[in-house]
């Protein structure tokens, strides 16, 4: 059936079927479309984030519905996946005697209940990477526009590699990449202070790094990026990839 | 995380702290937006206690399954929103569905009319909601209204409007654009 759609009935259709207010079949369409339109996928969102700024009205939380809210997560076994029950209205008492069953259930399946949670879990991880990595990124561009912040330019012999340090006067820091080529597996980058004699890990960056953090209280003459084996050194005497001097 | 943080936390951090068992995270969430959900689903219901039901399996649904949220697609809001209104959506329709069945049973049919005339005069929305709309052609507005918070499909839009189903399908389409131009994108909202 979806054949007899082409992309720009789609695109038509994508409006209604933000608001749902399209029939099953044509929702059938439009969501077996989006899987693989990413285009299209990013215009429902929109209509969606657009539809949620009209439906903003002052009303309060309903009373007494967190209680049961609240009573229903008391019941649960964390590891349990509830949804099942939640999709259907069903007294909670139903509910209660449900996840009862589901819960002696789960001693027997419990293979595939955890799997589900692991699944869970590792979303949720990657979330909080995400959000991670943002939190680094703007505090760290944020440091950059910091006039109080030491900032150091990093720089390989031929030019052609570079990175940018900026440390602010509490000691917090911050590698920004540049030009930085990913490297081969098994090798990754180290980031280190370099004091008098004294060569500081801050940091194994990984193979292709990001935006990452450090701490480094005191004086710096130099940061250096090495290429080291995977998991980083305690000490190196590796040639550092890029190299930048501090003022001081 | 100390339970002082979640008020300050990001909306994406709370999701985070549900994905981790945290129940004061899924209190807050609820603090933050169970309103707007509540609110919407009254609306489209025109019932409190079937409205409170939504409100409870879209939050449950969230403690559940919170890895379906996906911050790089939208706001909370707008995910727990646009759940809330499908679950309302499908109850609305097997509820008249239900009804029109038992109406057809009885052929009772001035009834049903009475009832769609009725659902089109009573869609009064919110003032700030109207201020919103305002800025659309009344043609986009009212296949908007009928459909967001009406819960109708275009098919049955055109039917109440008296006008092309394709005419209203576009309407929909370009007068969410229209709407965004103006309230995100000039920084209203």
């Amino acid at each position: 059936m979806s054949g007899t759609y082409s992309h720009q009935d789609i695109e038509d259709l994508l409006g209604a079927f933000a608001l749902d207010a399209v029939d099953d079949d044509e929702r059938d369409i439009v969501e077996a479309h989006l899987a693989g339109c990413p285009r299209c996928r990013a215009e429902v969102e929109r209509h969606r984030e657009t539809a949620a700024l009209l439906a903003q009205g002052g009303e309060r939380a309903p009373e007494g519905v967190w209680d049961r809210i609240a009573e229903a997560l008391d019941e649960a076994p964390p590891a349990l996946d509830l949804a099942p029950v939640a999709r259907r209205t069903i007294g909670l008492r139903v509910a209660a005697a449900t996840m009862a069953v589901a819960a002696a259930a789960a001693l027997f399946l419990g293979v595939a209940l955890g799997h589900h949670d692991s699944h869970r879990l590792d979303n949720i991880d990657k979330l909080a990477q995400a959000i991670q990595e943002a939190n680094v990124n703007s505090a760290a561009f944020a440091a950059l526009s910091d006039p109080a912040a030491e900032q150091v330019k990093l720089a390989s012999a031929d030019g052609k590699s570079s990175a940018r340090v900026v440390r602010l006067p509490d000691g917090t820091g911050y590698l920004v990449p540049g030009t930085l080529a990913p490297l081969p597996a098994g090798r990754v980058y180290q980031l280190w202070a370099v004091r008098s004699d004294a060569k500081i890990s801050l940091g194994v960056l990984g193979a292709s790094p990001g935006v990452s953090a450090f701490r480094m209280s005191g004086p710096v003459s130099a940061y250096a990026v090495t290429d080291e084996a995977a998991g980083g050194v305690a000490t190196t005497s590796n040639q550092p990839v890029v190299v930048g001097f501090t003022k001081a | 995380m100390p339970t002082d943080d979640i008020r300050d936390a990001s909306d994406a951090i709370l999701v985070v702290a549900i994905g981790r068992y945290r129940q004061e995270a899924l209190a807050e969430a609820y603090r933050r937006h169970a309103g707007a959900v509540f609110a919407l689903s009254r609306r489209l219901l025109a019932d409190r206690t079937l409205a409170e039901e939504v409100v409870q399996e879209v939050f449950l649904r969230l403690w559940n399954r919170p890895e379906r949220f996906d911050p790089d697609r939208g706001s909370l809001r707008s995910f727990l929103l646009a759940q809330a209104h499908g679950r309302s959506v499908d109850l609305l329709r097997s509820e008249v569905s239900r009804r029109r069945r038992e109406q057809r049973d009885a052929r009772d049919r001035a009834e049903a009319e009475y009832d769609i005339e009725h659902a089109v005069v009573d869609l009064a929305v919110a003032d700030e909601v109207r201020g919103a709309m305002a800025v659309l052609p009344p043609g986009e507005r009212a296949a908007i209204e009928l459909a967001y918070f009406g819960g109708h499909t275009y098919r049955e839009v055109a039917t109440l409007l008296d006008e092309p189903e394709g005419t209203v399908k576009s309407r929909i389409r370009s007068g969410l654009r229209r709407l965004r131009t103006v309230i995100v994108e000039a920084g209203i909202a």
